[in-house]
């Protein structure tokens, strides 16, 4: 081999060296950037079941309709996509006596909080979601009528709330889906002065 | 000219292990994470904020929602417990006991991930419906034919999956999971 040849030989090497290097830039930027441009993603299949701001029942999960992958057939499942632009939100809910649990995740469909009947200490879900800047707001100006509710400050401005209830059997479906049907995820907060709504579904 | 072959040997090999790397670990199991015991891996972290970028990306892909931390965590089977991977047409049997948890269901799909109908009309158990033996322990069978006690039919010949999720589980929420004690997935045979 000539000496021209060999430095020839070398230099594609360092290209290819290159190449190798810019090729792990591309992998982590692919695995960052991919959950921006998914379209198959948990937040993009819940637009599907209706308008952001409001719970929405998933279909049980059943051979052939599935609303997502990998959900539990045995859970009834209500969903709720939200932003925390217009300020925080309240979810409200009656829930069955038995397991149910809530789990709140971001936009990229990572979760960010979660909570389940028995960690809840009660039988009903109120819970405020509050970016931060909100939740410095709420503690500044209490509000009364949100005494009793779960406040929790996530470090995010879109994402869903997920809630699963337990369907011991088939029977069962029915109630848990008036239930879930019947749950909200309001912007709207009651405001200082107003007493706080009787709850029709609270126990004494 | 030799300038302009190089550079392109630079861009394809760029190309071809940046993006061939990242869809590779995108189609196999989740790299980061993963606690196996006996034929059965969970991944705790998936349901926490701290998840990996892997499994972000994958969640994103998949457009699965994960149990979180709070909720509960899910152990997922691919393989039985000598190893081979599982397979609808042989039977297996899950017996034993499971971690503690307030309440657990075992789900089957098959190799792509939907439930297989069946004129059953099952396609989990969950730990109040489960026929248990009288020490406590259950044994369930997985198979396309009838067996007596729990039958978790199955329809398909190719893979299957498994999923136990235990809900309101100490286990759940970090590496509390240590030396549990799964239920043992054992081929009973294959016709």
């Amino acid at each position: 081999m000539t000496r021209f040849a060999r430095r020839n030989g070398i230099r594609t090497l360092l290209y290819i060296l290159g190449g190798l290097l810019l090729g792990g830039i591309i992998h982590i930027a692919v695995i960052l950037l991919l959950p921006d441009f998914a379209n198959r993603d948990a937040w993009t299949s819940l637009g599907r079941f209706g308008p952001d701001g409001a719970f929405h029942r998933l279909p049980m999960s059943e051979p052939g309709t599935e609303p997502l992958p990998y959900l539990d057939p045995q859970m009834a499942y209500a969903a709720c996509r939200f932003s925390l632009d217009d300020g925080p939100i309240r979810i409200k809910a009656t829930m069955p006596e038995d397991f149910w649990s809530i789990a709140v995740f971001n936009r990229r469909g990572s979760n960010v909080y979660s909570l389940n009947d028995r960690s809840a200490e009660r039988a009903d879900i109120d819970l405020v979601i509050a970016t931060p800047v909100q939740m410095a707001q709420l503690r500044e100006n209490p509000i009364a009528a949100l005494d009793q509710s779960i406040v929790i400050e996530v470090p995010i401005t879109r994402g869903f709330a997920l809630i699963r209830s337990f369907v011991a059997d088939p029977t069962l479906v029915g109630r848990a889906e008036a239930l879930l049907g019947a749950a909200s995820c309001s912007a709207e907060l009651p405001s200082d002065d107003t007493p706080p709504a009787a709850d029709p579904g609270e126990k004494p | 000219m030799r300038l302009l072959i190089n550079l392109a040997i630079a861009i394809a090999v760029a190309v071809i292990v940046g993006f061939g790397s990242a869809a590779l670990v995108l189609d196999r199991e989740r790299l980061f994470g993963a606690v196996t015991r006996g034929a059965w891996t969970a991944w705790p972290d998936t349901g926490s904020p701290d998840a990996d970028p892997y499994t972000a990306a994958m969640l994103a892909r998949t457009g699965e929602v994960p149990l979180g931390a709070g909720e509960g965590l899910a152990f997922s089977a691919e393989a039985d417990g000598a190893g081979a991977r599982l397979s609808g047409s042989c039977t297996y049997r899950i017996s034993g006991q499971t971690p503690p948890a307030r309440l657990w269901t075992l789900t089957v799909y098959d190799a792509d991930g939907h439930l297989m109908d069946n004129p059953a009309h099952r396609t989990a158990f969950h730990s109040r419906e489960v026929l248990r033996h009288e020490d406590g322990s259950f044994t369930i069978s997985v198979s396309r034919a009838a067996q007596p006690g729990n039958w978790l039919p199955v329809t398909t010949t190719e893979g299957i999956r498994l999923i136990l999720r235990l809900y309101d589980t100490p286990l759940a929420g970090g590496a509390r999971v240590g030396a549990v004690v799964m239920p043992a997935l054992e081929k009973a045979g294959c016709p």
